[in-house]
């Protein structure tokens, strides 16, 4: 029996990560309230070295692919740029969360070691090239989710929202391992390349690698949030501290959508024509019902949750489109949207204030008044995920529409310009809340919101991305693999 | 009768009986009742495992399923109040189009692998535990560590749950 072809080089800053881990679940037994700012400092800085390591393996050729253990993991393009992905929203979590801890009163160590965990299996599943590493990955980065949602104890939201998030979450790793099992039945295989190689050969096709492709794709929905598999979506949002969200909704679309796009473009070229007509079914559905939906909310994070669900059906369409215009689509808009969600959670948390309790339209009348920083950032934030120039989100839209249109989908791109013409309406009535609306009745001015200096810092971190990536795309033009050439 | 017809009058035995002891736990209105009828269930899968030659695990299936995820189900139902109440395991109100979803992937499932050629792995060679633990150390050696990783922030997870604020 031939052990596996050790290569631990490209791990290492998932090790990087793990350790940072281990180290902050023991240094939180002794660093409790204020000092809990040194957890933070010891979680950036380990993210901070594994981002190094990350981007100095990838080195002068980032093109260049290095697989280990026998092909089931690879250090390439698309890792190196979804792990970098990752490991920044890690940092501009644990920024977003610093005060939130302290004023909840949150167990501080566990927090940010299942943060760097979470990170950890965002890195492994962006990664991995085989059926099991990838469902490991994948329940990693959801077991710490399911927890952190849960995080505010005896506040029923949170706890609801975990409970759900657990159950629909390990239906949907149901799914995604069912169909795993199909399709190694099927090839005998559970590594992307070979299953690729078995593909190749005509007549390779049968319907139970069918059927287990579609249970792959309904388990990828769950965790992607596609309409029809949305549900959990809103309640857990709702129901998770702010701060969690904010890093939950981010995190999972970048390191998911990663994966997505490996497995479909390295184990399954050969059935794009069947997984791109399930795909166009679901964004068709994911970009008109969450757009719709979203405007009859009332309370801002449900309203992002929706909004969340939006994205994710435009990013689809840069994935169906599968060419490399369509890859460094996925790569730009899921770089915008961390940015850009980001940052308008950072402002979520800012407004919530402790208990997270003003989450709804209302707390939102007036705050040019009560915070104009805040306000300012929030109306860029909004503008930017509804995709007005020069913000990172138009160009991201620019590009999955014309990633789709260069593939032949001009109705997905047609749909997809129409539903964001109604995001609009959602996006601007914040704004209009903010600027424009008088509070009905308000015996003392509110007083004035005092903004954190690490919230501060992500504000500002996220305001200079979103109008960097908005101006300049072409700054992310090496990682994104050069094909930015829009213009062509 | 051969070899051969004795594990077929055996699978069919295990497989109708699984199927009762799946439904038992649907139906069944205490929920104490249904927590034993899927032990008996998770049994029966050992059958299954044991003729198809996998005694190893069928051994873990036992061990972990019947005895470690059961056994926490029923002290879980017996620390609540109204463990053996007749209304316990109640059904909700979306069991036809639960039902109808149900029978649709049954019957895509039986039309389309019922045609299958299934791929098999030919003899099964008489120290397969032994291969098992050397695959897993060997060529698996990755998803072996990085299931390390999952149980510790299973863990880190189960504790901060349980944990009293």
């Amino acid at each position: 029996m031939a052990p596996a072809q050790v290569d631990f080089v490209p791990l290492i800053p998932t090790i990087v990560v793990t350790v940072t881990a281990l180290a902050v679940l023991l240094l939180g037994l002794w660093l409790r309230g204020e000092q809990g700012i040194w957890l933070a400092a010891v979680s950036i800085a380990g993210l901070v070295a594994a981002l190094v390591f990350l981007l100095g393996l990838a080195g002068p050729a980032v093109s260049e692919r290095r697989a280990a253990f026998d092909g089931m993991i690879v250090a390439d393009n698309l890792s190196t740029f979804f792990g970098a992905v990752a490991l920044v929203i890690a940092i501009l979590t644990i920024l977003l969360s610093e005060h939130v801890l302290l004023i909840e009163r949150f167990s501080q160590g566990e927090y940010y070691a299942l943060v760097l965990l979470t990170t950890v299996g965002m890195l492994v599943l962006t990664a991995a090239t085989d059926l099991i590493v990838l469902i490991l990955g994948l329940e990693i980065l959801s077991i710490s989710l399911y927890v952190l949602t849960g995080f505010a104890r005896g506040r029923l939201g949170s706890e609801e929202a975990a409970l759900k998030y657990f159950l629909l979450g390990a239906f949907a790793l149901g799914f995604l391992v069912y169909g795993s099992a199909l399709v190694y039945g099927a090839t005998g295989t559970t590594t992307f390349g070979q299953i690729a190689n078995v593909l190749r050969a005509p007549g390779a096709s049968s319907p139970l690698l069918l059927i287990g492709l579609g249970l792959l794709l309904v388990g990828f929905g769950f965790k992607l949030s596609f309409v029809p598999f949305h549900m959990w979506t809103p309640d857990v949002y709702e129901g998770a501290p702010s701060a969690v969200t904010g890093f939950m909704a981010v995190g999972t679309k970048a390191a998911v959508f990663g994966s997505l796009l490996r497995i479909l473009t390295e184990a399954f070229p050969a059935l794009r024509a069947e997984w791109a007509a399930v795909l166009w079914l679901l964004a068709i559905l994911t970009m008109i019902l969450g757009n719709f939906a979203a405007i009859a909310q009332r309370n801002v994070k449900r309203m992002l949750a929706y909004s969340s669900i939006a994205q994710a059906g435009y990013i689809v369409l840069a994935v169906i489109a599968a060419d490399p215009l369509g890859r460094a689509g996925v790569m730009f808009y899921v770089l915008a949207y961390t940015f850009m969600n980001l940052g308008a959670f950072a402002v979520v948390v800012a407004v919530a204030d402790r208990g997270d309790v003003g989450t709804t339209l209302d707390h939102y009348v007036g705050l040019a008044r009560r915070s104009p920083i805040l306000a300012l950032a929030m109306g860029v934030f909004m503008l930017s995920l509804a995709g007005v120039p020069p913000t990172a989100g138009f160009m991201a839209k620019l590009f999955v529409f014309t990633a789709a249109v260069r593939a032949g989908y001009v109705d997905l791109a047609i749909i997809g310009v129409l539903t964001s013409a109604v995001a609009t309406f959602y996006y601007l009535r914040v704004i209009v809340a903010m600027y424009m609306s008088a509070p009905a009745e308000e015996p003392a001015p509110a007083p004035a919101l005092r903004v954190p200096g690490p919230l501060l810092a992500l504000l500002v971190i996220a305001l200079v991305a979103t109008f960097g990536l908005g101006i300049f795309p072409a700054v992310t033009g090496d990682l994104v693999g050069g094909t930015l050439a829009l213009a062509k | 009768m051969n070899a051969d017809s004795y594990v077929a009058i055996a699978f069919w035995i295990l497989a109708i009986g699984m199927v009762l002891a799946a439904y038992a736990v649907v139906a069944l209105p205490r929920i104490i009742h249904s927590a034993l009828a899927l032990v008996l269930f998770f049994f029966q899968i050992a059958g299954l495992y044991v003729l198809l030659r996998a005694e190893f695990i069928a051994a873990v299936q036992v061990i972990i399923y019947v005895g470690a995820v059961t056994v926490l189900f029923l002290f879980a139902i017996m620390l609540t109040n109204r463990s053996y109440a007749p209304d316990s395991n109640p059904a909700n109100r979306q069991w036809i189009a639960a039902g109808v979803v149900s029978l649709g992937l049954l019957g895509t499932l039986l039309a389309t692998l019922g045609r299958q050629t299934w791929p098999t792995g030919g003899q099964v060679p008489a120290n397969a535990t032994v291969l098992l633990g050397q695959l897993m150390l060997g060529p698996f050696i990755l998803p072996f560590e990085i299931a390390a990783i999952l149980l510790l922030v299973a863990m880190v997870g189960a504790i901060v749950i349980a944990r009293e604020s």
